[in-house]
């Protein structure tokens, strides 16, 4: 029989890695070296950014799927005139830039604009978004994630039924409630697994090659609403919800590509089908 | 911190007894005591797991873990949630027979069912899955560890690791215990892409995984759709009893299916609808199925993920 003493030593040392599990849970004590300031460097170089609420973002409190984390951006409705670019970053992801929207004349003003997709994060870390607007000033919101395994842990939960349809593209528009409103919102999805690379493949104990969407383009009756470069720091089966200026027909067109070169399109069903 | 209150009288004695037990294996946990088991029916034992999550407390013990026992071998179906606690399955098994335990089989890739495994590696057994369970596990384990380790401290985390299926199931077939033959049926997607179930036909039992959750709440990582689709069709069985993944030890077929059955309509027709309003996801997660909160244990802890899984699965419909 060992010395009881020996025991309590034992569940004390259990005690003590609840507590600092506990701390380590806490955004304040992250340890890990703050990256932003290499990435704002490598992106924006010595450009001012400000953090002055003409961009929001919105995340959730609690990551509940760390391979599926909703982000919205928002532009409240007084910031007018055109805007440039939007980029979104994880910056404790391997690869910390999600995407970079360029806006085109369809992007429409008027009304409040967003973006939302879901991206993966794979450690806790923070979320920025950086708007660049017409007069080429930069404008930051950030929101800090504690989510963790999003990206080493593979997401897809049926990676058969997944590869099967690899490409197939909805794309819908959802009208307002008023239609003279000049901002309406649509939606892209694209079947894809957006592979990182990162997955290990058992029956070849190798690692599945990077696959992932490179650009979408969106474009309502012929002309521009964005193009986005991504990462695969965004979801499988990537998922876009986004508003555009109010046109004639208001078709939307879509044109993916990914790193193999595969492109696939889409567009709004025909009215009247 | 460090006061001897932490630990209950009975959790302080169990503790000795075991390190008098077993003091000098390898990863011998410093706990290791037959886990509590029931016999549901001749030869068939259960171990039920608590409703929680991983933690440091409870070592990962909060799933089903099950033994048959036939004639000549034993099997075991699932190892709960640690090397320490597969140990724990393995004293329970050898309380009640010193037959070879020829057979360890795991319902479904989850840790909370598989990181035993480790603890019956010294018996050789033949370590029995779905067909997709290898490939499942292999893509997850390093995730499935780190989690693992950070939820519940490398102490009671020690000698887990993954141990990998070495006969894929992918037709239904029988396993001989002597005398008592066990029946193992892949099913598609549904709770996750390697649900596998397992019927005593001596006995008439099924053992479902996690394909019936009863209390805690059921979590999706495969297909909701495909959840609901096998239910249609298991409902239609005839079994004795079933042996929840996480519930009662056991529980009345088919009856014992109705909540989960209830729980994943309500978030199914739900989410549903909030995509046919053209709700984003975000949205959906703030409202879907919250008729069911109050209904299930660990509801917080999981019911928005499920609604992010059936969303991302149902938009595509």
């Amino acid at each position: 029989m060992p010395h009881p003493m020996k025991i309590f030593v034992r569940s004390c040392g259990l005690a003590a890695i609840a507590a600092v599990m506990l701390v380590l849970a806490m955004p304040g004590a992250y340890a890990e070296e703050d990256m932003w300031p290499i990435l704002k460097k490598q992106a924006f170089g010595d450009r001012p950014i400000k953090e002055d609420g003409m961009v929001v973002l919105e995340a959730p409190q609690k990551v509940e799927d760390a391979a599926l984390v909703p982000l919205t951006v928002r532009v409240p409705p007084e910031v007018k005139g055109k805007l440039k670019s939007l980029t979104l970053f994880i910056d404790n992801n391997p690869d910390p830039k999600v995407a970079t929207l360029t806006f085109g004349p369809a992007q429409g003003t008027g009304g409040e604009r967003s973006f939302a997709t879901r991206v993966r994060v794979d450690n806790f870390s923070h979320a920025r978004a950086v708007l660049e607007t017409e007069d080429g000033s930069l404008h930051m919101a950030t929101k800090f994630l504690a989510a963790a395994g999003g990206c080493a842990a593979m997401q897809a939960k049926d990676p058969d039924a997944d590869t099967a349809d690899i490409g197939k593209t909805i794309v819908r528009v959802f009208p307002p409630a008023l239609e003279s409103n000049p901002i309406w919102s649509g939606q892209v999805m694209v079947k894809h697994p957006n592979e990182n690379g990162m997955q290990l493949d058992i029956n070849t104990a190798k690692f599945i090659p990077a696959r992932y969407v490179k650009t979408v383009t969106v474009k309502r009756d012929g002309e521009l609403v964005f193009k986005l470069d991504g990462t695969f720091s965004i979801s499988t089966n990537p998922n876009f919800r986004f508003t555009f200026g109010k046109g004639k027909e208001n078709n939307l067109n879509v044109v993916i590509v990914d790193t193999d070169g595969a492109v696939f399109k889409g567009q709004t069903q025909p009215k009247g089908s | 911190m460090c006061t001897p209150n932490l630990i209950s009288r009975k959790t302080f004695l169990k503790a000795g007894l075991a390190l008098a037990a077993i003091p000098l294996l390898p990863h011998a946990p410093a706990y290791a005591a037959p886990a509590d088991v029931s016999e549901i029916a001749p030869g068939v034992y259960v171990h039920q797991g608590r409703y929680e999550v991983q933690s440091p407390e409870n070592r990962g013990d909060m799933s089903n873990a099950s033994f048959v026992v036939g004639d000549e071998a034993v099997a075991v179906i699932d190892t709960s949630g640690s090397e320490v606690m597969g140990e724990e399955l393995r004293e329970a098994i050898r309380a009640v027979t010193n037959k070879p335990i020829k057979y360890v089989i795991n319902t479904h890739m989850h840790p909370d069912h598989v990181f035993g495994n480790a603890a019956f590696k010294q018996d050789n057994p033949t370590y029995v899955g779905h067909y997709k369970l290898a490939r499942a596990l292999g893509t997850r384990a390093e995730s499935y560890i780190t989690a693992s380790k950070e939820m519940m401290g490398e102490k009671a985390f020690a000698g887990s690791e993954i141990v990998l299926p070495t006969m894929g199931i992918k037709e239904p077939t029988t396993l001989d215990l002597g005398d008592r033959k066990l029946l193992l049926e892949p099913m598609p997607t549904a709770h996750t892409d390697n649900d596998l179930i397992i019927t005593d036909l001596k006995t008439n039992t099924l053992f479902l995984g996690d394909l019936l959750f009863s209390q805690h709440i059921p979590t999706i990582d495969g297909s909701i759709k495909g959840w609901l689709a096998v239910l249609d069709e298991l409902s239609k069985r005839k079994a004795d009893r079933v042996v929840p993944g996480h519930g009662p030890a056991s529980m009345e077929f088919p009856q014992a299916l109705g909540p989960e059955r209830r729980y994943l309509t309500t978030v199914e027709k739900d989410v549903r609808q909030d995509i046919a309003e053209g709700k984003t996801l975000s949205e959906a997660t703030k409202t879907a199925g919250f008729s069911e909160k109050g209904k299930w244990k660990l509801f917080d802890q999981y019911h928005v993920r499920n609604v992010t899984a059936a969303f991302a699965e149902l938009e595509w419909e």
